[in-house]
């Protein structure tokens, strides 16, 4: 082996290695001059990038404490201090976290500015606030109205949200003391755009058949993409992790053998039974492939418009701010083009935003696929609301239904 | 209790959708959701506007459409729709203010997709020029579409005159409040508030009439009761008082509420628009001066501060804070205000409530309000 070889490395190792580095520049920005910004995992992320604020998302800190059954614990200690065991999974920790300092990963640095873009979820908006009053630090609201399917209403959409984005700079500017780079702004966006390209090629390998990705490959890949876009890094990741992938792809390799069932996501995940959920459908020959959510960062963004415009566009039409309508034909379009052949829909407790809609969803899916779905409640993050036995007696019950029917197709 | 006026605003307040479908034989009806619609707008083109407001029957049509944990306020609106098939509409106006009124919009339209509908977008902060210019810019977009709907066109004359109307029903509400506090024998917080509440149902004009009555009859008696003595001065605050034998339960206690930053009080009755410069500004700039609403981003203090102020400047003695069980917003709201109001040494009592209360649960929310005015107001 060449050296060269020797020295690339893979997408894990790289997920890895990146992700150390961009936490140990967040915990010492204060003292390179840098600022942290919290912000939503949806939001206009390439403002801050290129002005030297680092983004951190306690949405992604959430996810690690939940990965790692922590919720429940952290969840409780804020239900003592009067918050509901309703609210998000992730507020709730994050506050939890906050009080007793509990982290899987050392925790975040505090924040210096907060910035809550609501096209994912209003939820947020109002966490940050009790964030912004315990830390003291100005809260932004990026406001994206639902983006109606009217075009007029939505050209005027994206100039409410384009002439928010010049408040935030404005914001940012306050906060930095520095004047705004806008040539740096193109750039940065031209990285996300690249990556963004990337991740969405990375998700549309789930065509292949069988697929060398399941919808736990990408929840691995995509926290990258989350809190690096926009950065070069972020960039070679992807083209890494692609390569790879169409690797296995060309030989034919899939993540689960024998591969007859091709499903659906609706929803977050249920973090703490990731690999549970993996191993139990792999048993049965069935693999998710894809879910909205994994889409929502595979943005398109135009470098030959206006920046601010092209992110105002990218970021108001995420698949949880659009019509009902719409997303269902965002979700049929997947089912398409990955030729899948059934779903698992899942309401979130923790998640009004994805799931108030679910059941509607669900009606439209089954009845424009002409495939079954399941349904079921349950909760992305709080074991408590996990019943082990019913959700694993339903999904068997679900996949021997599809069995049955491939049984009487064949 | 007081005049015929006044007794048939009571009466319609306490069952308001049946009028609706009266009406409609005359105009088109088009309900809007809370908060915020502009119904000025509605009403200069024609239309008969109304407020949804939930109903306190059973949930039994809409159990399957929304899960559990949306607050009732939605879950109860879309009762109504779907229990009465839609006999008291003919189109909404969906203001989408949280995640859940963004899904109760969709969930709605598919469900009739004959019926008018339109969404108003209003901003959901207030904290910066923007949100000014959207609001005037969504009443533009509201304006052209109810147009089209109405099938006439909506000149600025008749935006003049819907806005007169308007303000002069919010004065009088007003002016009718401050008798109400002034002089609290003379009138039950429980009617006052369902004189409110009959507002958002009826004809404006009729509204006015009668409310006209009720004011003069007010002024005229008032002087009969001026002794406040053995009762206390309250705060409500939250978004909607329901079901509305909480106001009852406040009245028993003798408590006289002389402040809110209610949506369906305050928020609504305050402040008037201007009826000159552009009509839409007009609009947003009322807008903007409104009390704080929870699920609307701005200074992020003002969850409380709105209600110190309000708390000091009527020299009450407690505040009451409304908290609709599942509403999110409120949710994060209530543990930092409760905190605050601790520190200030201000008493605070939480009455979580839902649209479908329980007998058991309103006698439980009998007693905890019952001892909080014994230990916490010294009364006995
Ligand atoms: S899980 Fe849902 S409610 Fe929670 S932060 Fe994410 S989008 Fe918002
Ligand atoms: S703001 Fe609260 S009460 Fe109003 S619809 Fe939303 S969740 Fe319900």
């Amino acid at each position: 082996m060449s050296e060269k070889v020797q020295e690339k490395k893979s997408a894990k190792e790289l997920n890895k290695i990146l992700t150390g580095e961009y936490l140990q520049d967040a915990r010492t920005a204060h003292e390179h001059g840098k600022y942290i910004a919290y912000t939503t995992a949806v939001s206009p992320v390439e403002l801050f990038v290129a002005h030297d604020i680092i983004p951190i998302y306690p949405e992604n800190h959430a996810v690690a404490c939940l990965t790692k059954r922590m919720g429940a614990k952290l969840s409780q200690v804020m239900e003592n201090r009067g918050y509901t065991s309703h609210l998000c999974a992730y507020a709730r920790s994050d506050l939890g976290y906050r009080v007793t300092g509990e982290s899987p990963m050392g925790g975040i640095p505090d924040p210096d500015f907060n910035l809550a873009c609501n096209a994912q979820c209003f939820t947020l908006t109002k966490w940050f606030e009790v964030l912004s009053r315990a830390y003291n630090v100005p809260i932004f609201v990026f406001d994206t109205p639902q983006w109606i399917r009217d075009p007029e209403a939505r050209k005027e959409i994206v100039k409410y949200c384009v002439q928010q984005l010049k408040e935030l700079v404005a914001a940012l500017e306050e906060l930095t003391g520095k004047k705004y780079d806008y040539d740096r702004l193109r750039e940065v966006i031209k990285y996300s755009r690249d990556a963004s390209l990337l991740y969405r090629k990375f998700l549309d390998m789930a065509a292949y058949k069988p697929s060398p990705i399941s919808i736990f490959d990408a929840l691995i890949h995509m926290a990258i993409t989350v809190y690096l876009r926009g950065t070069p890094q972020c960039v070679d990741y992807y083209q890494t992790l692609c390569d790879e992938v169409q690797a296995k792809a060309d030989q034919g390799i899939g993540v689960v053998e024998n591969e007859q069932f091709r499903l659906y996501w609706e929803n977050l995940p249920i973090w703490f039974k990731f690999r549970d959920h993996f191993n139990l459908l792999k048993s049965y020959g069935a693999n998710i492939l894809s879910s909205l959510y994994i889409h929502a960062w595979s943005y398109e963004f135009d470098c030959d418009k206006d920046p601010l415009e092209t992110l105002a566009e990218n970021y108001v039409s995420v698949f949880s701010n659009v019509t009902l309508e719409e997303r269902a034909e965002m979700a049929l379009d997947l089912f398409q083009r990955y030729s899948m052949n059934g779903s698992l829909m899942f309401v979130n407790r923790s998640c009004k935003a994805v799931s108030f809609a679910v059941y509607t969803l669900k009606d439209v899916i089954t009845e424009k696929t002409g495939y079954p779905a399941l349904i079921f409640e349950s909760d992305m993050g709080d074991p408590r609301f996990y019943s082990e036995t019913q959700i694993k007696t339903r999904i068997e019950a679900y996949l021997e239904t599809l069995q049955g029917r491939a049984a009487q197709v064949a | 209790m007081g005049t015929e006026a006044l007794q048939r605003l009571v009466e319609i307040a306490n069952d308001p959708y049946g009028r609706l479908a009266d009406l409609r034989k005359r105009k088109k009806v088009i309900g809007s959701t809370l908060a915020d619609v502009p119904e000025e707008l509605i009403y200069a083109a024609g239309l008969h506007p109304f407020l949804i407001l939930g109903t306190n029957e059973p949930i039994s049509h809409s159990a399957a459409l929304l899960p559990d944990n949306s607050c009732s306020l939605a879950r109860s609106n879309l009762e109504l729709v779907v229990g009465y098939e839609g006999d008291f509409f003919d189109g909404f106006v969906f203001s989408q203010v949280c995640d859940t009124t963004q899904h109760l919009s969709d969930i709605w339209k598919r469900r009739f997709p004959d019926r008018y509908f339109e969404n108003f977008l209003a901003p959901r902060q207030v904290d910066r020029p923007s949100a000014r210019d959207w609001y005037a810019q969504e009443c533009r977009r509201l304006r052209k579409e109810l147009e089209k709907y109405a099938g006439r066109e909506i000149s600025d004359e008749d935006l003049w005159q819907s806005f007169r109307l308007y303000n002069e029903n919010r004065s009088l509400l007003r002016t009718l409040y401050n008798i109400k506090q002034e002089v609290p024998a003379l009138m039950t917080n429980r009617t006052f508030f369902d004189v409110v509440k009959a507002t958002f149902f009826m004809d404006r004009e009729e509204h006015n009439r009668l409310l006209q009555e009720v004011v003069d009859w007010a002024q005229g008696e008032k002087g009969r009761y001026e002794d406040q003595d053995g009762y206390f001065k309250l705060i409500v605050g939250g978004i909607v008082v329901e079901p509305p034998n909480i106001y009852d339960l406040i009245d028993e206690a003798r408590g006289n509420i002389v402040g809110d930053n209610l949506c369906t009080a305050s928020r609504y009755i305050y402040h008037d628009v201007d009826v000159d410069g552009d009509p839409a500004e007009a609009l947003a700039d009322r807008h903007l001066r409104k009390p704080h609403f929870s699920p609307i981003n701005e200074d992020v203090k003002r969850i409380y501060t709105d209600l110190l102020d309000l708390y000091r400047e009527k020299g009450a003695e407690t505040i009451f804070y409304v908290h609709i069980k599942y509403c999110e917003s409120q949710d994060y709201d209530l543990p930092d205000i409760k905190k605050r109001m601790r520190e200030e040494g201000i008493p605070l009592l939480e009455l979580e409530t839902e649209y479908q209360t329980t007998h058991i649960a309103h006698a439980q929310m009998k007693t905890r309000l019952q001892a909080f005015c014994e230990s916490v107001l010294g009364r006995t």
